[in-house]
């Protein structure tokens, strides 16, 4: 293998300083599998070691580098990789290395702005880079990383409410308790029916995710149905009030994501869908904002009033209509 | 909509073949699951399980099939959850991971199953989950499916539902609710069945709403469930029926208008809660009734409280009603109330509340005899109002006012006291002729039945004007009636006259004058029955009058008066064309007269004799009716002492003059032979009572009987005669009239002896020859013993 000098191989090896106790997170590679990462947050510094294990007796190169690098990839554009983020230390100038060599490293408070993600047009990635620069082929050996973006609590979260309808035809008013939703979050909410006069057969509440990506003329949409709940089962009659309560942390959701690096979007969207005897579609979609809270500790107790939340409503009424609205 | 109710039944039984098949499976899987401890596995079969509860091609009863299978295989699910948890396994997020269920139905039967497993695990989280359970049904909103969801829910709260009037936790995190809680709980489940049961009606076509409404009727019980529920909490005491619990259910009733959700539901309180709580609740109950639906049957339901009412009054085991409880005004003006709300009410069923209400009073106010009466008066005016004519017999209304009316009748077993109830009549003049007729019969036999004396004039003048049916003509009385049947009526009031006793003879005096005045106008089919009982009762008065003529100066008056009352009355008959039976009327009287002997009596008994015997010659032609009534007259002058000569004598003459101028010969014969008896044992105030003993006479008389008979054309007849004659003068003989010889025996003997072998030989016949040889007996007989008295000796025989 070394005929032509090539066979000067070495193992490289990224080992973080924290590896044993950092936390780990999903996320789905560009193939569609699931792959378990180290998990960062915004201004955590990486520290650790790169360990570069010679495979023959010597090493001779132009030096040895670690980057740090946060990028969008289009996958329309596969050439193109947008980094926003990318830092870089020498670990070695150029030289030879004749035994095994263990480097420190360190990113201090590295900014890490977004939020690590993998859609159907776009992906947007951090990893750790390490190069050893040779003359004919560079080797590399690339550590990848997911980021999570903890938000605060939202200052104003007031909740979802509308009348809608079809003349003469359908009344309801619908209500969710938030417009605002962590993601291990509960959305509470109740349909009002102020009017019937079809035939209804079922109601359900949908979770579409709207990727956008793109500007102009070249925006691509791509929606994806990331939970489809039936709430409702059967024709309902003036005077009724459903109850609903969709639990978030079941789904695959990411935080709602604006405008990132100018490059994509990705956005939240509830769907009310009632559909009547003949089949027909009736549906009202209502942006909610999906953010990520920070874990704490739960307590059982806790989690069991989220487990029955329920939306309180003043205009509740139990009593009894006339069955009939025609 | 999917053709729900268009399925054919074979159809029905093959799609609920299939649905059982898959929960079969599923169920089998979900065991397996759990048995190898691989629970969300498990959850999930259980979810494709439940999935078969999503069907609308079932049935109401395929789908009851399907749900059983179904609560069968998730109690195994449940025993899991329950022993996992007792092994300290973590459920703790089990609430949350069923709710991810994608479907409602499968969602919602897991949510109920996990949630029980957490309510019999903590005791303490049971206040929120039930609130959250019943709440989230909701969600279901189709009747069928919603209904079996929410009966669910209530099979599996059963004995877990909090029954104590304090948390039993001070701590408000971990109470577990109270008594409240679970009214609440159920009161809401209750509320949102019944309307998802009353909507069942509009599903579908309505061509086929008969079918569904039938098949509507079948799950009622699903809906009353949630009632025992609450009748079976044992904190529920009077007050919180009262205040929480009755006021909702009934708002729900009300507010429904549903016909058949509201005819179920009341019947279900009346039966689920207890007597007790009703008797406080009472005004809510029927004031509820008011409101119901025009359809609904009213009637049945206030019935079926009364009745259950009346039965818990006359419990031993209990109490009965408080004192202070006005049960039966409380009905009263209920009833009123509701009569008056609904004017499209059948009057039968206005009708049968007065009948409940009349069961009520008595059974509950045995005394009050007044409430009987407002109920008939409250009847009377509501007829009046509705300006109702003459109720035609069997009609409904016509037999419910009967059925009202025979009910004081039956309880009190007495006339008097039903005398007591103003109304009463008021309210019988209401029914047709024959409608009339029955209860005035009915009232009569009542009274006969239990054999209680009439003791005052005014009270038999309100029993005849009560029963004037069958006391006199009416003017809706058809031409022609059944002549057993009246008949039959008519020696009914025979026989109730007999019960006309007054404690003292005046009082009784008046008695009978009101009665005949009644009645004498009963025209003259009626009077052959009454009046002869009348003049018997009258007879019987004099004689007590006799008795009392120690106490009593003016008795003798009094028995005049009686007599001359005797005369009219069966003067009346004879006026009504009748004969016989006044003739036969005059003849006791006569007797009576002169058993009693007031004074002037001798007159009284000539006068009823001659008005028999002018009976007998002016209205008696029929010659066998002659005979007898003859020999009736002659029988009854015979056994009569008061007559001085003056008039014995001439009644003697005309009995001998009337007997001998019968028409037939054989009728002569023994007219005449009978006569003969008034010459010997007569007796008249000449004769001391003794009896007259003429001889002589009674020997013209014999002789005058043969010579007859020896007119007599048919030899049969004529023997019969001789040995009729014979035994006559053999009689005399033996009782020592020394008029009549041996001698003339002996020739009336060989006269028979030659005759008697040239009759011929038939029934006739063989009668006489044994009335012949048994007089032949006696005379042997009497020669040969030694007796005193006239000798036989010589007597050829």
């Amino acid at each position: 293998m070394s005929f032509f000098g090539l066979g000067q191989g070495a193992d490289i090896d990224i080992a973080l300083d924290d590896a044993a106790t950092r936390k780990q997170a999903e996320i789905k590679t560009d193939d569609g599998r699931k792959e378990k990462l180290y998990l960062f947050y915004d201004g955590e510094s990486l520290t650790g070691r790169v360990n570069v294990t010679l495979k023959g007796k010597k090493l001779e190169h132009q030096g040895i580098r670690i980057e740090f690098v946060g990028q969008i990839e289009l996958y329309y554009d596969r050439g193109n990789h947008h980094e926003f983020t990318s830092l870089v230390k020498e670990l070695a100038r150029p030289g030879e290395l004749t035994q095994s060599t263990s480097y420190p490293f360190e990113f201090l408070n590295v900014e890490k702005p977004y939020e690590s993600y993998t859609g159907a047009n776009v992906r947007l990635r951090y990893f750790l880079r390490v190069t050893i620069t040779k003359r004919l082929t560079d080797t590399v050996r690339e550590m990848d990383l997911v980021v999570h973006t903890l938000s605060h609590y939202p200052e104003v979260n007031s909740s979802i409410k509308m009348e809608v309808g079809i003349e003469d035809c359908l009344h309801i008013e619908f209500e969710y308790n938030k417009s605002k939703y962590h993601l291990k979050d509960v959305i509470v909410g109740k349909i009002y029916f102020l009017l019937v006069r079809i035939k209804i057969k079922h109601m359900e509440l949908a979770i579409i995710k709207r990727e956008t990506t793109g500007s102009g003329p070249n925006t691509f949409n791509e929606n994806e149905t990331i939970a489809k709940y039936e709430i409702m089962d059967g024709a309902p009659v003036r005077g009724e009030s459903i109850p609903i309560r969709l639990f978030l942390s079941g789904y695959e959701l990411t935080p709602t994501m604006r405008d990132v690096n100018k490059k994509f979007s990705v956005r939240y969207y509830l769907n009310l869908v009632l559909v009547d005897e003949e089949e027909r579609r009736y549906f009202k979609q209502q942006e909610v904002t999906l953010w990520r809270k920070a874990d704490k500790v739960k307590k059982p107790l806790q989690m069991q009033r989220q487990q029955m939340q329920h939306f309180v409503s003043p205009s509740q009424n139990s009593k009894p209509e006339p069955s009939s609205d025609e | 909509m999917p053709p729900t109710q268009a399925v054919a039944s074979e159809d029905q039984e093959k799609l609920l073949e299939e649905a059982q098949q898959v929960v079969k499976v599923q169920a089998f899987q979900m065991k397996r699951s759990l048995d190898k401890g691989k629970l969300m596995d498990g959850l999930k079969n259980a979810s494709n399980m439940l999935g078969e509860l999503r069907t609308s091609l079932l049935s109401p009863k395929g789908y009851y099939e399907l749900y059983m299978s179904v609560c069968d295989e998730l109690r195994h699910l449940e025993q899991y959850l329950l022993d996992e948890y007792q092994k300290g396994h973590k459920i703790a997020d089990l609430y949350e991971l069923v709710q991810y269920a994608g479907n409602i139905v499968p969602r919602l039967y897991l949510l109920i199953t996990v949630g029980i497993v957490y309510i019999k695990a903590h005791q303490s989280s049971r206040k929120d989950i039930m609130k959250d359970l019943v709440e989230m049904c909701r969600g279901v909103q189709h009747p069928l499916r919603g209904l079996f969801l929410r009966n669910y829910l209530l099979q599996c709260t059963r004995n877990y539902l909090p029954d104590t009037e304090q948390d039993e936790s001070d701590n408000p995190e971990t109470a577990g609710g109270n008594i409240e809680d679970s009214i609440d709980f159920i009161l809401l489940n209750f509320a949102e069945m019944n309307k998802l049961w009353v909507r069942m009606q509009h599903q579908g076509h309505s061509r086929d709403w008969e079918k569904r409404e039938k098949e509507r009727n079948e799950l009622r019980i699903l809906v009353g469930t949630n009632l025992v529920r609450l009748s079976q909490l044992e904190t529920v005491d009077v007050e919180r029926y009262k205040k929480d619990i009755l006021p909702e259910v009934v708002e729900q009733v009300v507010s429904c208008r549903d016909t058949i959700a509201q005819e179920y539901l009341m019947e279900c309180i009346i039966q689920v809660f207890p007597d007790e709580f009703h008797l406080q609740t009472l005004s809510i109950f029927l004031k509820a009734c008011a409101d119901l639906n025009t359809a609904v049957n009213v009637k049945n339901i206030i019935i079926a409280m009364i009745d259950r009412l009346a039965l818990f009054a006359c419990r031993d085991d209990t109490a009965g009603i408080p004192a202070d409880l006005k049960l039966f005004d409380i009905f009263s003006l209920q009833i009123a109330g509701i009569i008056e709300a609904r004017s499209d009410m059948p009057t039968e069923d206005i009708v049968a509340l007065q009948v409940s209400l009349i069961n009520l009073a008595l059974k509950c106010y045995q005394d009050r005899v007044d409430y009987i009466d407002k109920v008939l008066e409250t009847t009377a005016s509501i007829f009046e109002k509705l300006k109702l004519e003459l109720l035609k017999n069997n009609t409904a209304v016509a037999k419910e006012l009967q059925r009202l009316l025979k009910i004081p009748v039956d309880s009190y077993n007495n006339i008097l006291t039903l005398l007591k109830l103003e109304h009463f009549v008021h309210v019988v003049e209401y029914l047709d002729y024959e409608g009339r007729k029955t209860i005035s019969a009915y009232i009569v036999n009542n009274a006969i039945d239990n054999n209680l004396p009439v003791p005052s004039q005014e009270q038999v003048d309100q029993i005849l004007t009560l029963v004037a049916p069958l006391v006199k003509d009416q003017p809706d009385q058809p031409e022609e009636e059944d002549p057993e049947d009246f008949a039959e009526e008519q020696g009914l009031m025979g026989r109730f006259i007999n019960l006309l006793q007054a404690e003292d003879a005046d009082q009784q005096y008046l008695i009978l004058n009101t009665a005949r005045k009644h009645f004498g106008v009963g025209g003259n089919k009626r009077i052959k029955y009454t009046l002869p009982p009348l003049t018997f009762s009258a007879f019987r008065l004099a004689f007590t009058y006799k008795e009392l003529g120690e106490e009593d100066d003016k008795w003798e008056k009094k028995c005049q008066k009686i007599f001359t009352f005797c005369h009219q009355t069966i003067t009346a008959l004879i006026k009504a064309e009748l004969a016989e039976l006044p003739l036969r009327l005059f003849l006791q009287g006569a007797l009576a007269a002169g058993e009693i002997g007031f004074e002037n009596h001798e007159t009284v008994a000539y006068e009823f004799m001659s008005q028999a015997f002018s009976l007998y010659e002016d209205e008696i032609s029929d010659s066998k009716a002659q005979l007898a009534a003859i020999t009736l007259i002659i029988a009854t002058f015979e056994r009569m002492s008061c007559f001085g000569e003056e008039n014995h004598e001439p009644l003697r003459t005309q009995c001998a003059l009337a007997a001998s101028k019968l028409l037939k010969k054989p009728d002569q014969c023994r007219g005449v032979g009978v006569c003969s008896h008034l010459f010997w044992s007569g007796r008249s105030t000449e004769s001391n009572g003794e009896e007259i003993h003429d001889g002589k006479r009674v020997a013209e008389c014999l002789k005058k009987a043969l010579r007859i008979a020896n007119q007599c054309m048919d030899p049969t007849v004529q023997v019969q005669l001789f040995v009729e004659i014979l035994n006559r003068y053999i009689y005399f003989y033996e009782r020592g009239n020394d008029q009549i010889t041996i001698q003339v025996l002996n020739q009336l003997l060989d006269k028979i002896r030659e005759d008697m072998p040239n009759l011929e030989d038939n029934d006739e016949t063989e009668q006489i020859t044994k009335h012949y040889n048994n007089t032949i007996d006696h005379l042997r007989n009497k020669q040969e013993s030694a007796e005193e008295g006239p000798s036989f000796e010589g007597l050829a025989l």
